[in-house]
């Protein structure tokens, strides 16, 4: 059986896992300098390194970006190319361990970690194509970078956010007639909640969108093109979007820092949103308009 | 090319039928004009050179993966028992998915450690789905004539409805269903966008005295659609089916003793007549219309122009 850490968890019937919100993303890449230049472009600090392997942790406001170059010895774990991928997502949750048993014992599958001495073993699940969800519960008095990671001297370990920068949400590709298979695994699994179609963020409102069981973070599936045909497309996390509670002050100010936007037919920046240009082959952030400062 | 060979794109073999080697079967079946096939797991784990080199011949080989079989006496168990069949699950999932394979053929429990409880297996089945999510895999539930608790597609239909998952369906096999004697108007109260697999074959006799004659027919005397006593009903089923909306794939589960010691030619031979009979005389698909547009079958139910 499993034991109830912390039986406050269940209380909660809309939010099982006691999710709270985003700790980090993580993009996987063998060219870790190129994706953290355009990190800090984006206004990212790099914060800390990680005690054994060439990974790198960036940080700006409450969101954390950790830039992977280490190449895995693990099965269906993303390896590190020249493109950035995005390898996985760790979502706080009340307890961790709570949270994983909860899942495997509804049918998500274990991936397994490998753990140096001293390190922490964070658990973690298979997501969408080769990319993993990590659960985590130390945010708060204590880190989990404060094990894995010695920090940069010199460096402010809490750089502000830009323009009030913020997790917003993941867009997630989808293979043709997968639509409903990724919404029972998101619903089921993480009670996430379907958002009915008229209610879309931003400037890029294809697919579905789910609302986290936190009510703090989105996810849009979006399936291949109808219009190109039956094409079965990768599945993959594709972007991540960052909230802003002035779009257009969020874009001066990126641009300011040498970001530049997609200005192409639907894709007009507006007080809704914007969307990045691609950086390094499939890297592209979503600004989306969004009040909350507190993410 | 053969004459026919729109008409029977809809209709594959099944690995189970033939004897020989992996890449000897593919090229058999590829040979004869079809253009998927089903595959039995034992065909790809005892390849001579191994499960990788038996994925390349599957992947390279032209044909189409109708579906992965068989993942048996799955739903139901408690304990370890439960989590030994979980393992075996993850593992036949792995190499459906690594044979380009959308379907897992999961038969209902012949065992006697299993529970009857209908919530139960239903439980399961849908934690066997949401293990295929991520894989993009769908899970064709099929009700075995033997099945301990679910013995008739009924009430498979029944236990998939009860687990509600998108990628869980039923998997419909016109043999159980004579064996069984189900009456075929039970298959208008399907789904037909969840039925997943339709596995066709027929046999010798009439009646199926007992449970032990019934396995044993399943088994060793199975024959192709057309070619067995039932062949009004076999038409009858796949123009059901057809007049429901199902418009996905047809597998010929022909197990069969004589068969297996015949040149693979001769067998797939016979296989592309019953795939012909099926598509021209009993469907009525005419060829060739573009994006596989297909004509609606009219007419009669008849068995005259089968495959002899």
């Amino acid at each position: 059986m499993v034991t109830q850490h912390n039986r406050e968890v269940f209380a909660c019937a809309t939010n099982p896992l006691g999710l709270d919100g985003i700790e980090y993303i993580e993009y996987a890449t063998s060219k870790p300098q190129a994706l953290g230049q355009v990190l800090e472009m984006m206004g990212f600090r790099p914060i800390a390194r990680h005690r054994s392997r060439e990974v790198m942790l960036y940080r700006q406001g409450r969101m954390n970006i950790i830039v992977n170059a280490h190449i895995s010895a693990l099965p269906r774990a993303v390896q590190p190319t020249e493109t950035p991928v995005i390898s996985a997502i760790a979502l706080r949750a009340r307890s961790a361990a709570m949270a994983y048993h909860h899942v495997i014992e509804q049918g998500a599958w274990a991936a397994p970690t490998h753990v140096e001495v001293m390190e922490l073993n964070i658990p973690a699940i298979h997501g969408a194509g080769d990319s993993r969800i990590y659960f985590v519960d130390r945010y708060n008095d204590f880190s989990i970078y404060d094990v894995d990671f010695t920090p940069i001297p010199t460096v402010d370990p809490h750089p502000p956010a830009l323009a009030g920068l913020h997790f917003f949400g993941i867009v997630q590709y989808i293979g043709t007639d997968r639509m409903e298979d990724w919404t029972e695994f998101y619903t089921r699994l993480f009670a996430f909640q379907l958002l009915p179609d008229n209610e879309r963020f931003g400037i890029l409102p294809k697919g579905r969108v789910l609302r986290s069981s936190c009510g703090s973070f989105y996810l849009q599936l979006i399936g291949p093109d109808s219009e190109i045909g039956n094409v079965e497309g990768d599945e993959l996390l594709q972007r991540v979007g960052f909230g802003a509670p002035d779009v257009p002050a969020a874009v001066a100010a990126l641009r300011a820092r040498g970001v530049c936007f997609i200005s192409a037919g639907s894709h007009q920046t507006d007080a809704r949103g914007a969307l990045t240009q691609n950086y390094l082959g499939s890297l592209m952030f979503e600004i989306v308009h969004d009040e909350r400062h507190k993410l | 090319m053969k004459q026919f060979r729109s008409s029977t794109d809809d209709f594959g073999m099944d690995t189970i039928t033939l004897t020989g080697p992996l890449p000897a079967k593919l090229q058999a079946v590829r040979g004869a004009g079809f253009s998927q096939i089903m595959l039995l797991a034992r065909d790809i784990v005892g390849h001579d050179a191994g499960v990788e080199a038996a994925i390349r011949a599957v992947r390279e080989s032209g044909l189409r993966v109708t579906g992965f079989q068989v993942l048996r006496d799955f739903e139901g168990l408690s304990g370890h028992l439960h989590e030994y069949k979980i393992d075996i699950a993850k593992s036949m999932l792995e190499m459906c998915a690594a044979l380009g394979s959308r379907v897992l053929l999961v038969c209902s429990s012949t065992s006697a450690h299993a529970t009857d409880d209908r919530d139960a297996l239903a439980r399961d089945l849908r934690k066997l789905a949401m293990l295929a999510v991520p894989l993009g895999i769908r899970i064709a539930y099929e009700g075995l004539s033997w099945g301990r608790t679910i013995n008739e597609f009924h009430d498979a239909w029944d236990i998939v409805c009860r687990a509600n998952a998108p990628n869980l369906g039923i998997g419909i096999d016109s043999f159980h269903i004579f064996a069984t004697q189900t009456p075929l108007t039970k298959l208008d109260a399907l789904n037909p966008q969840k039925i997943f697999l339709v596995q066709l074959a027929d046999f010798m006799w009439n009646e199926i005295r007992s449970v032990e004659e019934r396995i044993t027919t399943a088994r060793h005397f199975r024959v192709f659609p057309g070619e067995g006593v039932h062949s009004d009903q076999v038409a009858e089923l796949v123009m059901r089916l057809d007049k429901l909306g199902y418009r996905g794939d047809y597998s010929f589960e022909v197990f069969n003793d004589d068969y297996q010691q015949m040149p693979m030619e001769r067998v797939c031979a016979r296989a592309i007549r019953a795939a012909e009979w099926l598509g021209e005389d009993v469907l009525r698909r005419s060829v060739p219309l573009p994006n596989r547009m297909r004509l609606k079958s009219n007419g009669p139910l008849s068995a005259q122009g089968k495959a002899k």
